[in-house]
């Protein structure tokens, strides 16, 4: 039985970080159309810039006076930082290209990514960067007679936090409002007097702080290495693509369902566990091509 | 011959199983190893041409951790070789670095590349097992000399490549990881019954997986493989796979995920209390470079390194070439080496002297032919121990070590204990010179899983 619970527990705590991540993805292609296959970098990016801040702040014994609240509350700072560069990335690298056709953006995005690796080993180096003092620090709980990180508990809290806020801004603010209304119809949007310009940047940077902040959350749990935004990619669309692209529900159907299927596949299918995940993405697809909540 | 009703203790102490400190007696018969040393005045003319060396390894992604050493290595051979004027003091070295995250086609492409356009004298590096099987054959189509810093799988040299020309390998065999693993496992926890695996899921993690499996049952009679796992290359996420392992209450957890890999898979195990709940045994665990291992990792844990090299055994000055190659590693590149640096490092010196050999016979710079002669039988120092390159597989074997894991003040990273280091004659365990391959006369994973079970005695 306890196998279950924890099984459980460590499936929404993927379920919550493939959340962060599938739902930027979602929304940036819900509102500007493109698929921005730097995603993961960005995820992986904030990884490393929030393992940085931690590892800074431990190592110079800021780490007494900040407390673990005070440590918690540095994580997020890689998250606003990944949003600082998105803001970048949009008006420099993607606006010229929003009248071309996909094939423009893939190319653009992909080489992005190939970008981002690379200044990631440039600026970090190639040894995994830690923020583990965390994770130690809030210890663990026992659950029958293993154990469950304490901290796994706070990233599924911020998930569902993630997102709560995310549904009420975009279903609940003027903000909201403006960017479902661009995303409908960039034209008409235009000649009701929105400054699509200033929207495409706003949306573009709150996509990248998803991700930054997927990548802050797992940081603690695991280690900052090279390549870690690759996997989470891949599975991020998968997670798109049962869900539906530009879904902000799909998202977060897909992953839980994501997560839940892999960590059946682990415990019960070990030698397929990842060929179940495309088959069910395989499947979803013959049934309802658009995704379980996606339009057409 | 079947022996019956062998003990565990005297059989390992037949296989010469050493603990401690002590260098062990070397398989390999008593005669003076090349080493690299200027050699005197080379004979004949030779061309001031420089060298092109092509070098492949990971430098970028999860195994960059372990593929950056590689090139460090190598580096520092090239520069220590060049400042003596380059081989046969008129050759200086220039290299030509690939990335092999790129992907096994465009590996292929790039060796095709660099042999054909780039016009390279020698192919080296490649980590992954994925890719050797695929360029080894390209390097024989070429007529590329090759010598391939790792990418051990017992697969290049049984299947794809099974009678090598111009490809060699400096690294142990990879059969010899898993074996030294189970060896390793059954001397320290002879008690062990229930065995859990946690293995990245190709062809590395499957050798790991069989090896171990096949050695452990022969030592440890009654033994059971109570929980698998094969976490995709690259995953970083370990917590359903812990889980898994633990909740089959193993008493041993044994592992082969490396690199970047393994350092997140650590790190998450120990918020699951995995490592006290069972032994753990990795055949890879310290192979990535020292310092990304740190202090918080498990100590007293058999930490493997790819049955190869790990830079504090021997001690002090216990084997010289050892001291003299951590020394300067360190001076050049203000961190330790792994073994791939020293397989990388060694590369080049083995390739010197092989050089340098076929130059005395010939004169002049030496055919390809000649310097194959050479590699050919090479018995050569290396810091990891004498080093011999077999005649029919072209595979460097050297005596296989593993170790414990310790903390220890003067480094800022958990180390492996050099007094408690594991060290095995290599000869005893990995198949001999023309053992059947698989195919021929077995379906067995290698020629050396078939070895160990048709000739090694179970333990009752």
């Amino acid at each position: 039985m306890t196998i279950f619970v924890i099984q459980i527990l460590n499936s929404f705590f993927y379920a919550a970080v493939l959340f962060l991540i599938a739902a930027g993805l979602s929304l940036i292609y819900g509102v500007m159309r493109i698929v921005n296959l730097a995603h993961g970098a960005l995820y992986a990016l904030g990884a490393y810039v929030s393992a940085w801040i931690v590892g800074s702040a431990v190592g110079h014994a800021l780490e007494g006076t900040l407390g673990l609240a005070g440590m918690l509350l540095l994580l997020p700072l890689g998250a606003i930082a990944i949003a600082a560069v998105g803001a970048l990335i949009e008006p420099t690298l993607l606006r010229p290209l929003y009248q071309r056709s996909e094939e423009y953006h893939l190319l653009v995005t992909f080489g992005l990514l190939l970008i981002l690796e690379d200044v990631m080993k440039l600026v970090f180096g190639r040894t995994p960067l830690s923020a583990g003092t965390i994770m130690d620090r809030m210890g663990s709980i026992p659950v029958g007679r293993l154990m469950y990180p304490t901290y796994n508990l706070f990233v599924v809290a911020v998930g569902i936090a993630a997102a709560i806020g995310l549904w009420a801004f975009i279903y609940r603010t003027k903000f909201g409002v403006i960017l479902r209304a661009t995303s409908q119809d960039r034209r008409m949007a235009a000649a009701l007097g929105i400054n699509v310009s200033r929207v495409y940047v706003q949306a573009f940077a709150i996509g990248c702080f998803m991700a930054g902040l997927g990548g802050a959350v797992v940081v603690p749990a695991q280690a900052a290495v090279l390549g870690l935004g690759i996997e989470v990619l891949i599975l991020a669309f998968v997670v798109v693509v049962i869900g539906g692209l530009g879904s902000l529900q799909g998202a977060l159907v897909g992953a839980v369902i994501v997560s839940f299927v892999r960590t059946a596949g682990i415990q019960f299918f070990p030698e397929i566990e990842l060929a179940v995940l495309y088959l069910i993405a395989a499947a979803v697809l013959l049934v309802r091509p658009t995704g379980l909540f996606g339009r057409a | 011959m079947e022996q019956r009703n062998v003990d565990r203790r005297s059989f390992l102490n037949n296989l010469g199983v050493t603990v401690g400190a002590a260098a062990a007696a070397t398989a390999i018969p008593a005669m003076k190893p090349a080493s690299a040393q200027t050699p005197a005045a080379p004979k004949g003319k030779i061309p001031d041409a420089p060298l092109r060396l092509g070098h492949m390894t990971f430098l970028t992604g999860p195994a960059a951790v372990l593929g950056e050493p590689s090139l460090k290595g190598h580096l520092l051979a090239a520069e220590e070789i060049n400042a003596q004027g380059g081989i046969l003091g008129k050759r200086k070295i220039e290299t030509i670095t690939a990335d092999e995250a790129a992907g096994t086609d465009a590996n292929v492409k790039e060796l095709r590349r660099m042999k054909l356009s780039e016009k390279i004298d020698l192919f080296t590096g490649v980590i992954s097992s994925g890719n050797t099987p695929a360029l080894g054959p390209v390097a024989e189509e070429l007529g590329a000399l090759t010598i391939f810093v790792d990418g051990c799988t017992d697969f290049l040299w049984d299947k794809a490549v099974p009678n090598p020309k111009f490809a060699f390998r400096i690294t142990n065999i990879q059969s010899a990881d898993g074996v030294t693993c189970a060896l390793a496992a059954a001397q320290t926890w002879p008690q062990v019954k229930r065995i859990a695996h946690i293995h990245p899921d190709y062809s590395y993690g499957r050798n790991a997986f069989d090896h171990f499996n096949i050695a452990f049952s022969k030592l440890v009679p009654g033994t059971e493989v109570v929980s698998e796992g094969w976490p995709k290359l690259g995953t970083t996420d370990f917590t359903a796979h812990i889980t898994k392992a633990m909740s089959s209450n193993p008493d041993l957890i044994v592992s082969s995920v490396w690199g970047g890999d393994y350092v997140a898979m650590y790190k998450q195990a120990l918020r699951y209390g995995m490592f006290n709940s069972a032994k753990f045994a990795s055949t890879i665990a310290f192979g990535v470079a020292p310092h990304a291992i740190g202090k918080d990792h498990p100590e007293g844990v058999i930490a493997g390194v790819h049955a190869n090299y790990y830079f504090t055994f021997p001690p002090g000055n216990r084997w010289p070439a050892n001291q003299r190659f951590v020394e300067k590693y360190y001076k050049r590149w203000n961190e330790y080496p792994n073994f791939q640096s020293d397989g990388a490092y060694h590369t080049l010196y083995m390739y010197k002297t092989a050089v340098e050999k076929a130059n005395k016979l010939t004169g002049g710079w030496p055919e390809e032919e000649a310097i194959i002669n050479q590699l050919e039988g090479m018995y050569f120092e290396t810091a990891a121990g004498d080093l011999y390159i077999r005649p029919d597989n072209h595979q460097g074997y050297k005596d296989a070590v593993t170790g414990f894991s310790k903390n220890v003040a003067e480094y800022p990273f958990q180390i492996l204990d050099p007094a408690r280091m594991i060290t095995i004659p290599i000869r005893n365990i990995t198949a001999p010179p023309r053992w059947p391959k698989p195919g021929s006369g077995h379906n067995d994973p290698t020629a050396t899983y078939n070895w160990i079970k048709e000739t090694w005695p179970q333990v009752a």
